[in-house]
């Protein structure tokens, strides 16, 4: 009796083992790129709806805080997105972006440098260095572009 | 105190107008950058010299390789005469009497005005010669020799300057001026024939396979496939800094583009340029209309399915 309880364990456990979630390995290249292309667009939603209160086309003021720490979160590691094997599928990142690795962290880390300057400015209020940290954010995110997203084929 | 707004207004209103004309030096400068000549007259990511050539420009026929256009008398343009640059821009044809390739755009530089080219001419051979070689277009055969030119400009090419149509405002007009002739928006956008012509019927309209292999947006005010959901101040904006109105940032070719030139024209003029495109016919990409009729056959299937 005892020895069919421990060969039912043992069965079970294999059982469970063989369907264990395969989330526990590599997650697939696509859902990456997916996941990716959401965090870049929540970028974009917070760099737009900032870009509206800073060009004071809007009035919401008091949001810009809250829009630079978003940016902030959202950019603390870039080239994490872009893991080995994500280069290819329904993605526009070009292959520099691994082999020429360390110029592309380069570059994402000046998005990051950036996204702190602008957060600070933020924090202090005057107006002309939200203006000026904002440009130069946006000028990070176009040169980061410039030499590493074909667009779309 | 009357007095003193007239003054400013006078000062505000007239002299950017007697600043040009005086001193052509400047207005040839701020077209120089406005038609983004550098972009393609050095080689990619500005590793070559300023506007001594070499960047390739890989399009459906072949690759060919931007000239040097620096006064250098050898490589360069330095042994041509002002009449030699009008009629290369204008009418597309070298001093020594040969038909460029469209590649070189003056299927929309014809459409420079005579003082403008007169400025142009001015700024540029007055830079620095580089005495560096023109490399060889790599072409196939039947489009190395450059008579069938003549024949394909019969056809696609209308020499002259932009005539202003009387019934349109003057910021429409400049609009219309900056996007035909100078920024040659079209030569990108437009899509093209088989032959290399444009279809005129869908003025950028963009092109799913332009230079370089890259997607060419339709920039025409269609709500779907162009961008008909920008106002004329994102359109602006965009030229300026590069962000699109849901916060995406150019890249690729586009970035060349805004840096080198649209970013460094007036205020006024990129606005002048987006209330031209938001007047412009939307026209629907072929691609999108493609696009859903993949989805609805999919659709009928998993019907049947």
């Amino acid at each position: 009796m005892k020895q069919h309880i421990t060969r039912t364990l043992i069965f079970t456990g294999m059982m469970l083992a063989a369907l264990a979630p395969s989330g526990l390995s590599a997650a697939e290249p696509e859902d990456v790129i997916k996941y990716r292309k959401n965090m870049m667009q929540a970028i974009g939603g917070h760099t737009s709806a900032a870009g509206a209160i800073v060009q004071g086309k809007v009035d919401y003021t008091p949001h810009l805080a809250e829009h630079a720490r978003a940016l902030q979160v959202l950019t603390k590691d870039i080239p994490a997105l872009f893991p080995k094997d994500s280069d290819f599928g329904d993605t526009e990142a070009m292959d520099v972006v691994w082999t020429k690795r360390a110029d592309f962290e380069k570059a994402a880390k000046t998005a990051k440098i950036r996204v702190a300057a602008f957060a600070k400015a933020v924090q202090s209020g005057n107006p002309q260095a939200i203006t000026a940290s904002f440009k130069d954010m946006g000028e990070a995110c176009k040169g980061c572009h410039k030499d590493f997203r074909k667009e779309e084929k | 105190m009357h007095k003193r707004a007239a003054a400013w207004l006078y000062l505000s209103v007239v002299t950017p107008t007697l600043y040009a004309a005086d001193d052509e030096l400047p207005q040839g400068e701020y077209l120089f950058h406005a038609a983004g000549c550098a972009t393609c007259h050095t080689q990619e990511d500005k590793k070559g010299p300023p506007l001594a050539g070499g960047r390739a420009l890989k399009t459906a026929f072949g690759i060919f390789y931007t000239s040097n256009i620096t006064p250098d008398p050898d490589h360069g343009i330095g042994r041509w005469s002002e009449v030699d640059f009008r009629r290369a821009l204008r009418e597309g044809i070298s001093p020594d009497g040969k038909h460029y390739y469209p590649a070189f755009p003056y299927t929309s530089y014809t459409q420079l005005t005579d003082a403008d080219l007169r400025a142009l001419w001015k700024y540029l051979s007055n830079r620095k010669p580089v005495p560096q070689a023109n490399k060889r277009h790599e072409l196939p055969w039947y489009l190395r020799s450059r008579t069938a030119l003549s024949l394909w400009k019969t056809l696609y090419f209308r020499p002259g300057a932009y005539q202003p149509p009387s019934d349109k405002l003057p910021a429409w007009n400049r609009g219309a001026y900056l996007v035909k002739a100078v920024a040659h928006c079209g030569e990108c956008h437009t899509p093209r024939n088989f032959l290399g012509g444009f279809k005129q019927a869908q003025h950028l309209a963009g092109h799913p396979h332009g230079v370089d292999d890259t997607k060419i947006p339709n920039i025409t005010p269609d709500r779907k496939t162009g961008i008909g959901k920008w106002s004329a101040s994102d359109i602006a904006g965009y030229l300026e800094t590069g962000m699109t109105p849901d916060g995406d940032f150019a890249g690729d070719l586009m970035t060349d583009v805004i840096d080198s030139s649209t970013s460094r024209l007036t205020r006024d003029d990129r606005r002048a340029i987006a209330l031209y495109l938001k007047s412009l016919p939307a026209v629907e990409s072929k691609k999108h209309k493609n696009d859903r009729k993949e989805k609805s056959q999919k659709r009928k299937k998993q019907d049947w399915e």
